[in-house]
């Protein structure tokens, strides 16, 4: 009986949050907007991208200066590929005794983090 | 414009012949003096001796907070307890080190032929005391790196000299030069991309020091720890830094390491111990 209670209840909230949770579907504008801002949060994470260690990106506090800032990149990369391929760190990429961490091939990253992030960094 | 190419090209082929020095079997000696000769091209306003000041010595404004902070300096409790610590076991280690204090810390990090290894000085301290049934002390921290303060805040001023002529002492500093180089963890980091290539550059806020004098101001007392730690201490949360598996303190990959920067900076100041962020 509990149990079956306790069901009701799940579902019920289940609904709700999902009623709740529309609304961002809806305006499927913003979703790209989203997805950059998230990319941009995954950038600056320490535990994550972690980009500003090493990179001036954007409008982040206190950046390393290791690499180079992250400005122009359309510019630098005509192929965005490319630039996935950097942050992933195919072999073709890899520079010798640079700092840069090889994302992709070293598991830091998964996959859609790192596509979430060159989105983020090809606005710059 | 000129000027600037050139200083350019002499770092990026000066660069090139330190990563493929450091690369085989080298000659200790030549390795040490290509990276004096590195630091030099690197910085030519700063010179070798400054080395000792760590990371302080890229920026004027960070040296004037850290002189400041060397004037009352926070280890200095720590040091009269590493000097209660030796008085109250004197004896034994006047057997193992002899008797006058200001003589010890000098003689480490050393190559004992007999043994093939190399000695730290925290190695040596609680070799010395299980030799003459005192109990060690833990590693890292606590009492080991209060009298290794003690030791080194005594032998102040005397220079850095270890001896790596031997065969076996030549192969122990190959293999600490090894490790230095070699990428580790999941950052694809090693020692020598931080503290060689990119030393003076910053990591977020925190500038990168360079390996030229890293060994000279330890053991250290960091803010961060706000007490005293060993270079082993710190070389394991580097290592952990770079999420790289950190080597046990004592190990003889830590100590061929510092066997390696101790060389390195050869006939540098003992200025330990020292304030570190």
């Amino acid at each position: 009986m509990l149990k079956m209670k306790m069901k009701q209840f799940l579902t019920a909230v289940a609904v709700s949050s999902a009623c709740v949770a529309a609304p961002s579907v809806a305006f499927a504008a913003d979703k790209g907007a989203s997805a950059i801002e998230e990319g941009k949060e995954l950038a600056f994470a320490r535990s994550k991208g972690n980009c500003l260690a090493c990179h001036m990106v954007d409008d982040g506090a206190m950046p390393g200066n290791i690499g180079p800032a992250l400005i122009a990149m359309k510019m630098r990369y005509p192929d965005k590929q490319k630039l996935y391929n950097k942050i992933w760190g195919t072999p073709e990429t890899v520079v010798e005794d640079s700092m840069m961490p090889h994302f992709g091939a070293n598991g830091i990253l998964s996959d859609e983090e790192i596509q979430k992030i060159t989105d983020y960094i090809y606005t710059l | 414009m000129k000027k600037t190419l050139l200083v350019a090209l002499t770092l990026g082929a000066t660069a090139t012949a330190a990563t493929n020095v450091m690369a085989g079997g080298v000659d200790p000696e030549k390795s040490r003096i290509q990276l004096v000769e590195y630091f030099k091209a690197k910085n030519p306003n700063i010179a070798p001796e400054e080395y000792i000041n760590g990371a302080y010595i890229y920026s004027e404004d960070k040296m004037m907070q850290w002189r400041a902070a060397e004037e009352f300096p926070p280890y200095l409790d720590s040091v009269d307890a590493g000097e209660a610590l030796y008085e109250q076991d004197k004896a034994v280690y006047d057997k193992c080190f002899g008797s006058d204090v200001t003589q010890i810390r000098a003689k480490y990090p050393r190559f004992n032929e007999s043994t093939q290894q190399v000695e730290t000085l925290e190695g040596q301290i609680n070799q010395c005391r299980a030799d003459n049934g005192l109990k060690p002390f833990k590693w890292k921290k606590g009492d080991i790196a209060k009298l290794s303060a003690y030791f080194a805040y005594e032998a102040r001023g005397q220079k850095i000299n270890v001896d790596a002529s031997s065969p076996g002492a030549k192969e122990a500093f190959n293999k600490g030069q090894a490790f230095y180089v070699q990428e580790r963890g999941q950052l694809g980091l090693s020692c020598a991309k931080c503290h060689t290539y990119n030393a003076g550059r910053k990591a977020r806020s925190n500038t990168l020091s360079a390996n030229l004098g890293h060994t000279t101001h330890f053991p250290v007392f960091r803010a961060k720890w706000q007490e005293l730690g060993t270079l082993h201490r710190r070389y394991g949360g580097c290592n952990k830094n770079m999420r790289a598996k950190p080597m046990k303190a004592q190990s003889e990959e830590y100590r061929n390491l510092e066997f390696f920067q101790a060389y390195m900076s050869n006939g540098l100041e003992i200025n330990g111990p020292g304030y570190r962020e």
